[in-house]
């Protein structure tokens, strides 16, 4: 039983079927990556896996509770964290109060009696971000203010982390420590879900991968075989052999 | 059966006149993105136009109408929009609710003020006298007129929209304005003609209704509610809905007037019916999206610390004493006035300031709270200070339920029908029509706050302690939580937030305190009627503290001292009428894009005097565990 399994959901935004009876699961203790061309229906997918979206059809499940008729909150507190592509962050606040407000709420609904304030500086510094943490996150480098995101979410303390796009904005250097960390992550028991569309940070720290185009999955696999996979040469590449390379490698 | 007959002919005149109200709505909103508040008293303002030329200058009926609906309409709703609407569009929707309503306020001033309420006033039918007999009914000419007219307004809109050049052109606007520029079209040029349609659709509904509703200015203004919730039947999008919607609405009202009793509590059902149809129809709307994919920061100001806190409350306090004792009589009783003002206000900080939620309807917890109030030993002890904010917490909590929900307009929508429903079902039972209630002085320990002065300096002891405890959540975690749910719902939604229940709770909080306003609001004049709860006084109120600054507690303050003393000063001076509205109007219009209005702007120009936003070795003090908020924002 994986954590989480996307079962057969489809999404229809009137005459376009964003994702069409896709399937995926996640489990703990690794990163599972997800990639595709723009358009191809991911960010849709994290939106109806952490319950922004409604899917036209099919069921999400935490292992093995179906939770398709739960609202984000609810699907939250079972330990689904996210961050999103197009940042969500809280402009007005600092980077320390983003991860506080976090914590916050979480101790709010799990009564853990967790100190908010030792967790948010702790998950600053394991991020690497404790230097910027009392500028407002509205003034900073979109980079920096997505790790801010993705200090918010560990914040949250979740089982499974959907991370949308984290890497794009970081330099090699930083690209580098980011996946470490979210392989260290892995390694505690974590599973994270990562839309990425630096390919080489993918074929590093990814032990599955589910390929989308046009919304539907044309491919699943260890990193070794996706890479050689045709169908997903074409839907990066084009139809067309000679086609330049186009968005597979977002430069950082 | 003929009478059955004769309440469904009568049903559906109304709901056709309601169904062009609605359909103007509809026009305006779908094509600028903004709700127009003020679309009733710009049918109002139209119709009173329309008796002086008809009436008043005895011009022909059919010079006067192509004059009116032909001239004046469409030329005021360009204006409309050229002058405000351009402005305000892409902006939140707060402050296109602040204009629209700014707009609402100033039209009904100038209503009041040209056309004196207390002349008598009568609007001719069409063709009076004149009637055909349907089914052994007797129809007027003028009724027929209005469904034809319904009609004819269906078919024409149907053809502008999906027929002309220019009504595809607004369709394109709607689904997207900036790539309709980039092909070639003018947007501006399009939303300039719809607001010139919808102001002509009010101005036919005005004209409409006013034989049967009589020429009131605040009436007319409000039939429109019944357009509002006609219009939300088709979610402010679906032309047919909103007819379905207004038809639906205008039988029941007439069923309610033929088969409901005369007296007793069911015979207030029917003035009130638009709001109940407006909250039934909310509670059957489909939850809303969580929007994704904005960045949202506001400027927030710096908030004090505690001692600042404590130097300038205390200044406050000592301050109003030595003001208090050197004026007297309605001096002094603007500048009490204007402290009870700015106690309500708070609650309006609390909730639209910090929590980003919009409320009409904050004098009807204010005047919940002063009933309850007096029913306990008259105002006099301080059980009825609590009892006032456990009672407006409570009906605050039950009436924001629905809407929370859904996006801000619609809690806009759903407050402005509750303030009006408690007019007509709660104020009027309490205080038997115009009738006041005794209300005493607050005493406490043992001491008693009648005299004047001594009831002033107590109100700003209260002002003080109430906006502590405003600072005090916006520092705490509740404060931090509401500033991150003003900025992204979403994320907090991902976080394992509750939003409903956490917006149902400042919802509820921000009633309370107004309820407690109330209780003081009540002792200042030594009764209160239903008259101070009035649904356009929330209006007022609202729109004064966004003038003054609603992101801070001196904003409301200001805002307070603006609405007491300071219309009190200009009325004494300069010889306007009905200068709350006008000046209330005015200057929301005016000031409703600079985010904490007047003291914002002050603090603004502060700022760029000293031409040093934040010193760096303050930021570098600050220890880790101390609160940051000080160094949010470089704003004084």
């Amino acid at each position: 039983m994986s954590l989480l399994s996307v079962e057969e959901v489809s999404v229809r935004f009137g005459g376009v079927m964003a994702l069409q009876d896709v399937e995926l699961t996640a489990d703990p203790g690794r990163v599972t990556g997800l990639i595709g061309p723009n358009g191809a229906g991911k960010t849709t997918l994290f939106n109806v896996i952490t319950g922004l979206q409604d899917p036209t059809s099919g069921r999400v499940r935490i292992e093995d509770q179906d939770v398709s008729g739960l609202k984000a909150h609810q699907r939250a507190r079972m330990g689904l964290a996210r961050t999103f592509q197009r940042l969500e962050v809280f402009g007005s606040l600092t980077a320390r109060e983003n991860v506080l407000v976090a914590a916050e709420i979480r101790r709010r609904w799990s009564k853990d009696g967790s100190n908010p304030k030792e967790v948010a500086e702790t998950v600053l510094e394991r991020v690497g971000i404790t230097s910027s943490a009392n500028e407002r996150v509205d003034a900073m480098p979109t980079g920096l203010a997505r790790l801010v995101e993705l200090a918010r979410a560990l914040a949250a303390n979740p089982r499974l982390l959907l991370l949308d796009e984290p890497g794009s904005g970081l330099d090699t250097q930083e690209t580098e420590a980011f996946g470490d960390l979210l392989l260290e992550l892995a390694q505690e028991g974590l599973a994270i879900l990562l839309v990425e569309h630096d390919v080489e940070l993918v074929m590093r720290v990814c032990e599955l991968i589910h390929v989308l185009d046009f919304g539907k999955k044309i491919a699943e696999g260890p990193p070794s075989k996706i890479k050689a996979d045709p169908r997903v040469q074409a839907a990066y590449l084009g139809a067309d052999e000679d086609a330049a390379p186009e968005e597979e490698v977002v430069p950082s | 059966m003929t009478e059955f007959l004769a309440f469904t002919i009568t049903g559906i005149v109304t709901g056709a006149v309601y169904a062009v109200a609605a359909s103007g709505l509809v026009v305006t909103y779908t094509t600028s993105g903004i709700f127009n508040f003020a679309h009733g008293a710009m049918g109002m303002l139209m119709a009173f136009l329309y008796w002086q030329l008809r009436v008043h200058f005895h011009w022909a009926a059919p010079f006067a109408l192509i004059a009116v609906l032909f001239v004046i309409a469409p030329l005021f709703g360009a204006l409309i929009e050229r002058v405000l609407m351009r402005n305000v569009r892409g902006s939140d929707t707060g402050t296109s609710l602040m204009v629209t309503l700014g707009l609402l306020l100033f039209l009904i001033g100038l209503g009041l003020t040209w056309w004196k309420q207390t002349e008598p006033r009568a609007m001719p039918e069409f063709f009076a006298g004149n009637t055909v007999r349907i089914f052994s009914v007797n129809v007027s000419w003028h009724e027929l007129i209005s469904i034809a007219v319904a009609g004819a307004v269906a078919i024409l809109l149907r053809l502008i929209l999906f027929r002309t050049r220019t009504g595809i052109a607004m369709r394109a606007v709607v689904d997207d304005r900036d790539l309709t520029a980039l092909n070639g079209g003018r947007p501006s040029r399009v939303s300039a003609l719809s607001w010139s349609l919808g102001t002509m659709l009010a101005a036919i509904a005005g004209i409409l209704l006013a034989p049967k509703l009589g020429l009131s200015v605040l009436n007319l203004t409000f039939l429109v509610i019944s357009a509002y919730a006609a219009a939300i039947v088709g979610q402010l999008k679906s032309l047919p809905l909103t007819f379905a919607g207004a038809l639906a609405l205008g039988l029941g009202e007439a069923y309610a007037v033929g088969y409901l009793p005369t007296s007793g509590f069911l015979s207030h059902i029917k003035p009130s019916l638009p709001m109940l149809f407006l909250f039934a129809v909310l509670l059957f709307l489909p939850q809303v999206r969580l929007r994704v994919g904005r960045l949202v920061g506001t400027r927030t100001p710096r908030i004090p610390g505690w001692r600042e806190v404590g130097v300038v409350g205390a200044a406050l306090v000592v301050g109003t004493w030595i003001v208090a004792s050197a004026i007297s009589g309605p001096d002094l009783a603007s500048f009490g006035q204007g402290l009870a003002f700015g106690i309500i206000m708070l609650s309006l900080v609390l909730l639209a300031g910090y929590g980003g939620q919009t409320s009409l309807c904050q004098m009807t917890f204010v005047g919940i709270g002063a009933v309850v109030a007096s029913y306990v030993s008259h105002g006099s002890s301080p059980i009825g200070v609590l009892a006032a904010a456990g009672a407006a917490g409570v009906v605050g909590a039950v009436i924001s339920l629905p809407a929370l929900r859904l996006t801000g307009l619609y809690l806009a929508l759903s407050t402005l029908a509750f303030a009006v429903l408690a007019d007509n079902l709660f104020f009027l039972q309490v205080f038997g029509g115009g009738g006041g209630k005794v209300f005493h002085r607050l005493s406490l320990l043992g001491v008693s706050f009648d005299g004047q002065v001594a009831y002033t300096v107590l109100l700003s002891v209260v002002f003080v302690l109430m906006g502590a405890f405003v600072l005090a959540i916006r520092r705490g975690p509740f404060g931090r939580l509401l500033a991150a749910m003003k900025d992204s719902p979403a994320a907090c939604a991902t976080l394992g937030l509750n939003l409903t229940r956490t917006k149902v709770g400042v919802f509820a909080l921000s009633a309370a305190m107004a309820g407690v306003g109330g209780a003081f609001f009540g002792g200042l004049g030594g009764s209160i009627s239903s008259n101070n709860f009035v649904y356009v006084q929330s209006l007022v109120v609202l729109l004064m503290v966004t003038i003054g600054g609603i992101l801070t507690v001196s904003g409301a303050w200001l805002g307070g001292m603006l609405l007491g003393p300071g219309f009190y000063i200009i009325s004494k001076n300069v010889s306007i009428e009905n200068i709350t509205f006008l000046g209330a109007g005015l200057g929301a219009m005016t000031i409703a894009r600079s985010p904490n209005g007047i003291v914002g702007q002050i603090s603004g120009a502060f700022d760029r005097f000293r031409k040093q936003p934040a010193r760096e070795d303050d930021v570098a003090d600050v220890e880790l565990t101390q609160e940051v908020e000080s160094i949010v924002a470089p704003v004084g």
